[in-house]
């Protein structure tokens, strides 16, 4: 438990992260920024569509890009995953309530945040991301509503849906 | 004439003459041809024969059999009777042959040679029957089955259709419940943030973490292969998680102990704002002051359906602050009712003791 704690506050300097938001609804977006912040992150912009999603990708340079599946040009989500993940420099996490679109391979991505997804959930995935890029061996503990892609550990993927 | 090898002897009176005239007079088509003669040449048919094939008597006499045969005649077969025919073994099957106005009919036939006493083929007898209504009647049902195997295969290919219609359409709600879910929260979370602290501000919060735990139900609806149960422990567990995450471990924990129980989904949310309200209520109460303790949260299958009990070893009902709103207080009793369940408020000396009993049926809880 004392893990789950460290986890939900605030991450110490060197953990912080540049983070990218890509997700169409407006309020989702704000509330998902604001509880970056509070986590100790950075939000280093917001991207509804697939081509602004690229576009970010290439021009903030985040360390974290937080991927929905649908945005406002459909459900590109999965190729602006694939796309980011090709730079090595940004690790591609889904967060989507449309898991059973996620491909096998996961598009490159880390693992996915189920929707709808608790503070909880978002913080220990960050923890996670933040240790991985630490080179530091992070613990697979506590990883409640994050699903790790299958090349990582994570299982099989069922799309957590019908 | 030579010999022939006799079977059973014949009464008297029955003479050659009569077996002719019987044969003449038989129903069954029947011919008789001769081997020794070049081309295998009719030299007897009966009536039957003759009424079958349409032709004359002296218009078969002298001629080989395969005058019967046309364009649509089985080839394989023939080659079959033709090699029987030769080594001088009996011959059975089934031809195409042709009267002579050119219709058609099948030909059902039996041909065995006729041996002398040297045991030489001198004839070949061979019995007919008009196969062709069997046949007609193969082929319409070869046709009905076609047909029904089509249909079936076009029935199958609509259910497995509509059946993908309904999994999409299922998909597409269940992501859009989720999604929602997802924006209400954040609506609420937003709206909390830009709240001054105070009641207004801690009133928001707590919605927005009702919705959480309704939340969580959705999120186990549907994660399974089945999708009209869920696993209660791990539903326990995970509502729980989210509690405990924002504890001091050192001061406050809560312990769960669940019976493993596969319930409907129609339960989840109800016992989801259930479970949270109740175990956050006694969170926030039980322990003013930075008192230490614990929330035990218990659930067991018993002979009515499943008892919940939820016990803290804190302050105690009548130390708790009053509530003048009490609103978790009556959602908890409207949860309960809506449960059909009953509920029992008790002091558990030291701290409060609720402990609720649902009643579950055969859908519920198989």
């Amino acid at each position: 438990m004392a893990e789950v704690r460290e986890v939900l506050g605030e991450a110490p300097e060197e953990t912080a992260l540049r983070i990218l938001v890509v997700e169409d609804e407006v309020l989702i977006a704000l509330e998902l920024e604001c509880l970056l912040e509070d986590l100790g992150h950075v939000s280093v912009g917001v991207a509804g569509s697939s081509a602004d999603a690229i576009a970010l990708g290439r021009t903030a340079s985040p360390d974290v890009a937080l991927v929905d599946i649908h945005l406002v040009d459909g459900p590109t989500g999965v190729e602006v995953a694939r796309q980011l993940s090709r730079d090595p420099h940004i690790t591609v996490v889904f967060m989507t309530a449309n898991a059973k679109r996620i491909p096998p391979d996961f598009a490159g991505a880390l693992g996915v945040i189920v929707k709808p997804y608790s503070e909880r959930a978002v913080a220990g995935a960050l923890a996670y991301v933040a240790q991985c890029r630490a080179g530091r061996p992070p613990s697979a503990d506590a990883l409640d509503g994050f699903h790790l892609a299958p090349a990582l550990g994570g299982g099989a993927w069922t799309g957590g849906a019908p | 004439m030579t010999g022939f090898p006799t079977g059973a002897s014949l009464p008297t009176g029955v003479t050659v003459e009569v077996f002719a005239a019987a044969f003449e007079a038989s129903p069954t088509p029947m011919v008789v041809t001769d081997p020794r003669r070049g081309d295998n040449p009719v030299v007897w048919a009966n009536g039957a024969f003759l009424a079958l094939t349409g032709y004359g008597r002296e218009e078969l006499y002298g001629h080989n059999c395969r005058l019967l045969q046309g364009p649509l005649t089985d080839e394989a077969v023939l080659q079959r009777m033709r090699v029987a025919l030769a080594a001088g073994r009996p011959f059975e099957g089934e031809l195409l042959n042709y009267r002579k106005d050119g219709t058609t009919f099948w030909n059902g036939m039996t041909i065995n040679p006729v041996r002398d006493e040297a045991g030489e083929v001198v004839f070949f007898f061979s019995a007919q029957a008009d196969m062709t209504d069997k046949h007609r009647l193969e082929v319409a049902m070869r046709d009905a089955n076609d047909a029904l195997e089509r249909e079936v295969a076009e029935r199958t290919a609509d259910l497995r259709s509509a059946l993908e219609q309904k999994t999409a359409l299922l998909h597409e709600v269940d992501h859009r419940v989720k999604n929602n879910l997802q924006v209400i929260s954040s609506l609420m979370l937003l709206k909390a943030r830009r709240t001054p602290e105070g009641d207004a501000r801690d009133a928001l919060q707590a919605m927005a973490d009702r919705i959480g735990a309704l939340s969580t139900a959705h999120r186990m609806l549907y994660s399974e292969g089945d999708v009209s149960r869920f696993d209660f422990r791990e539903f326990t567990a995970d509502l729980i998680a989210d509690l405990a995450a924002g504890l001091d471990e050192e001061r406050t924990r809560i312990e769960t102990e669940v019976d493993s129980l596969a319930l409907s989904a129609a339960m989840a949310a109800p016992l989801a704002l259930l479970i949270h309200e109740l175990a956050t209520n006694a969170l926030r109460h039980a322990f003013p002051e930075a008192r230490r303790g614990r929330v035990a949260i218990e659930a067991r299958r018993c002979a009515a359906g499943m008892r919940l009990v939820i016990e803290d070893d804190g302050v105690g009902m009548a130390s708790a602050p009053d509530n003048p709103a009490g609103f978790g207080r009556t959602l908890v009793e409207m949860v309960v009712r809506q449960l059909r369940g009953n509920l029992e408020w008790s002091d558990a000396g030291p701290g409060t003791r609720i402990a609720i009993t649902i009643p579950l049926t055969e859908a519920d809880a198989p």
